[in-house]
């Protein structure tokens, strides 16, 4: 069994091998041959194919893939490889639950597989999108606790402190790390459910020392909260990176590993992201011995998730794991129009029908692209938890139709998408309650998906 | 070969990403007297340019975008020594890099490409740079930008710390400062005082040429 000790040996002793040739030459070319290899095809008329035998192949071939690859570790310059049985024996070795949250908030995230009844696991909120002030922060995750369906938060990041803007590596950044933390439970307590866990601690934590001072349990985390660890694109870790789950795994908490495959970039198109987003959650599960996996793949000129390549990439990845393994796998999408606009709307139903039906859990992702402080509201996650809701136990063809029809409504518009509106201008101030225009768009979409199909009724 | 001929053949290895046809094809070019100058704009540049189209569109990938660059930097390298200095034109110096703290490079990677691509001449000074190194790299080489990429909301102050250290410092004026990278926006680099803004890597190199020659001319 590989132990994180292992990891670090093979980060100092493995293959070394210079950034750029890990990128074209190893990377981009072994990549190139395996889609070849696999004869793996992405299908506009399939964005959410019902092929069992092409979730498999797109396994077994990231599974290969990875074999070969591995991660590169920028410190030392070294590949980091795993041959067939300790990966095999990692997947094995994966928590298959874990139980999050104290008291009556407390839920189980478990595995799923295509077409599942289970209902996902609904990770709700900023999924650590920026906001200017702690009023908005507080405002915000009260309001993300009050959706219903949300059994976990995920917080905004905090840009300043005191006014000051964050800088990472900073005292700025420690102090922004603890009261991200400090708030985030005050605000859920606030909201009446003070059980019910953050998963993305500690948003604002850019670097391990901030990540480590933000731990103290006298700011509020609790070991049924969820730890996230960023990899690099594509494929690769450094030492803050490996220090942070480190850190982690010495105090036992359920560490994630996330990753943002980027289609267009090394990844080239729709297959070969694919096939990378399934080897990350191999990459994960040895390199950072997480428990948890959160997949973003994302276009790498519209910085968004809900393009027709990427929803089937969304849904072929779901269905390779899910099919394949025991791991406890979510979707975290990134929408290119912003908040209280029917396409924002849109392009969440179409990405979380496909990636829900496909097998994996949801976490609410990046509103207009995720790049505008402010930016969020609490009706997008309340809306995405509903259709994720509802789309549990939709059958895969069935739900290919919905996720081509709701595309078709906003592919024309993704270059130049409306931006919509900041929170202050979406939201009463004090109590954080959208504005009657808000609401008018979320019940007219919901209304347009029941007609399509979708079982909103039920949420 | 006719020169036609030659520079066709430049240009098509650029774009197949050929590095060992490309220096091949600049050595017959050189034996055949073709001015180094025309083998560069007429083919290097424009296998370059059609490359960076061919990107926008993502009809290829970033794969194929820097495996171009490596084989239009082959090509420089065998034909820019029979240059005289003062008939290099170059569209500008670039010193680019990842700001502080921000350890993210595939978007500055694109950048450094497509301007490279597109005849200028760039400097990219990696990730993590600090703001002391951004402007002496600046002044070494007499830059005309600085290009600074952020990845992070965390890590964008990184490029206001810059434009103010150039301000504080009396330098400001000597540069053109252009950001960019996820959580930029047009709002943000007027903000912090920035002289260009581009959404995406191609866009940037329009503005980058524009605001080039407005500071020339």
């Amino acid at each position: 069994m590989v132990v994180f000790l292992d990891v670090i040996e093979k980060s100092l002793t493995g293959k070394p091998c210079s950034e750029r040739d890990f990128d074209l030459r190893i990377f981009s070319t072994k990549l190139r041959q395996i889609v070849k290899e696999y004869d793996i095809r992405y299908d506009p008329e399939n964005l959410v194919p019902s092929d069992n035998t092409l979730a498999d192949d797109i396994f077994k071939a990231a599974f290969d893939f990875y074999c070969e690859v591995g991660t590169y570790c920028k410190d030392t310059e070294r590949i980091i490889r795993f041959d067939e049985s300790e990966i095999k024996e990692g997947l094995r070795n994966a928590p298959s639950t874990i139980v999050f949250g104290e008291g009556v908030d407390s839920g189980t995230m478990i595995p799923r597989k295509p077409e599942d009844k289970t209902p996902p696991w609904r990770f709700v909120g900023a999924g650590g999108v920026a906001v200017s002030s702690e009023d908005v922060f507080m405002g915000l995750v009260e309001n993300y606790a009050k959706i219903p369906l949300a059994n976990s938060i995920t917080t905004p990041t905090l840009t300043r402190v005191d006014g000051m803007r964050i800088r990472p590596y900073s005292p700025l950044e420690i102090l922004g790390a603890i009261r991200t933390v400090a708030l985030g439970r005050e605000a859920i307590r606030r909201a009446g459910r003070p059980g019910l866990p953050i998963l993305n601690s500690i948003a604002t934590a850019d670097s391990a020392i901030a990540l480590v001072a933000g731990l103290h349990p006298q700011y509020g985390l609790r070991p049924t909260d969820g730890y996230m660890v960023a990899t690099l694109a594509e494929l690769k870790t450094n030492f803050d990176l490996l220090n942070r789950v480190c850190a982690l795994k010495s105090l036992g908490l359920p560490t994630a590993a996330i990753f943002g495959p980027i289609f267009g970039g090394y990844c080239g198109g729709p297959e070969g992201t694919a096939i990378v987003t399934v080897a990350y959650h191999l990459m994960g599960a040895l390199v950072y011995q997480a428990g948890w996996f959160l997949a973003f793949p994302i276009h790498i000129k519209h910085i968004a998730s809900s393009m027709p390549e990427l929803l089937w990439v969304s849904s072929v990845y779901a269905q390779a794991i899910s099919r394949n393994t025991d791991l406890l796998a979510l979707y975290y999408d990134y929408t290119a129009a912003g908040p209280c606009t029917e396409m924002c709307l849109y392009e969440m139903a179409a990405q979380y029908t496909a990636a829900v039906t496909s097998g994996v859990s949801m976490e609410t992702g990046g509103i207009a692209k995720g790049r505008r402080e402010d930016y969020l509201t609490p009706i997008e996650p309340r809306f995405a938890a509903e259709v994720a809701y509802a789309a549990a136990g939709m059958k895969r063809e069935g739900a290919n139709e919905i996720v081509k029809d709701l595309a078709a409504k906003y592919v024309d518009k993704i270059a130049d998408p409306p931006i919509g509106m900041k929170y202050q201008e979406c939201c009463d101030f004090k109590t954080g309650k959208p504005s009657r225009k808000c609401l008018n768009i979320y019940d007219s979409v919901k209304k347009e998906l029941k007609d399509m199909g979708v079982d909103l009724n039920r949420t | 070969m006719s020169e036609e001929e030659l520079l066709n053949k430049l240009s098509e290895a650029v774009v197949a990403c050929d590095r060992d046809s490309v220096v091949k094809v600049a050595h017959e070019a050189i034996e055949k007297g073709l001015d180094p100058v025309k083998a560069i704009e007429k083919g290097l540049s424009k296998g370059a340019m059609i490359v960076g189209e061919k990107f926008d569109r993502l009809e290829i990938f970033l794969t194929d975008l820097m495996m171009a660059a490596e084989a239009m930097q082959a090509g420089l390298d065998t034909l820019l020594p029979l240059i005289s200095e003062e008939k290099v034109l170059k569209k500008g110096i670039v010193v680019s890099g990842t700001v502080k703290g921000d350890i993210h490079d595939i978007g500055k990677n694109i950048l450094v490409a497509l301007f490279s691509a597109n005849g200028f001449d760039v400097h990219d000074l990696g990730v993590d740079v600090s703001t002391s190194k951004f402007i002496e790299e600046a002044e070494k080489v007499g830059a005309d930008i600085i290009a600074l990429s952020a990845l992070m909301s965390s890590t964008i102050g990184g490029q206001k710390d810059v434009i103010d250290y150039l301000r504080e410092t009396g330098k400001r004026e000597k540069f053109i400062v252009m950001v960019g990278g996820g959580p930029t926006t047009l709002e943000w680099a007027e903000e912090i005082g920035a002289d260009g803004y581009a959404e995406t890597a191609t866009e940037a190199v329009k503005v980058a040429a524009g605001l080039v020659e407005k500071k020339r001319s």
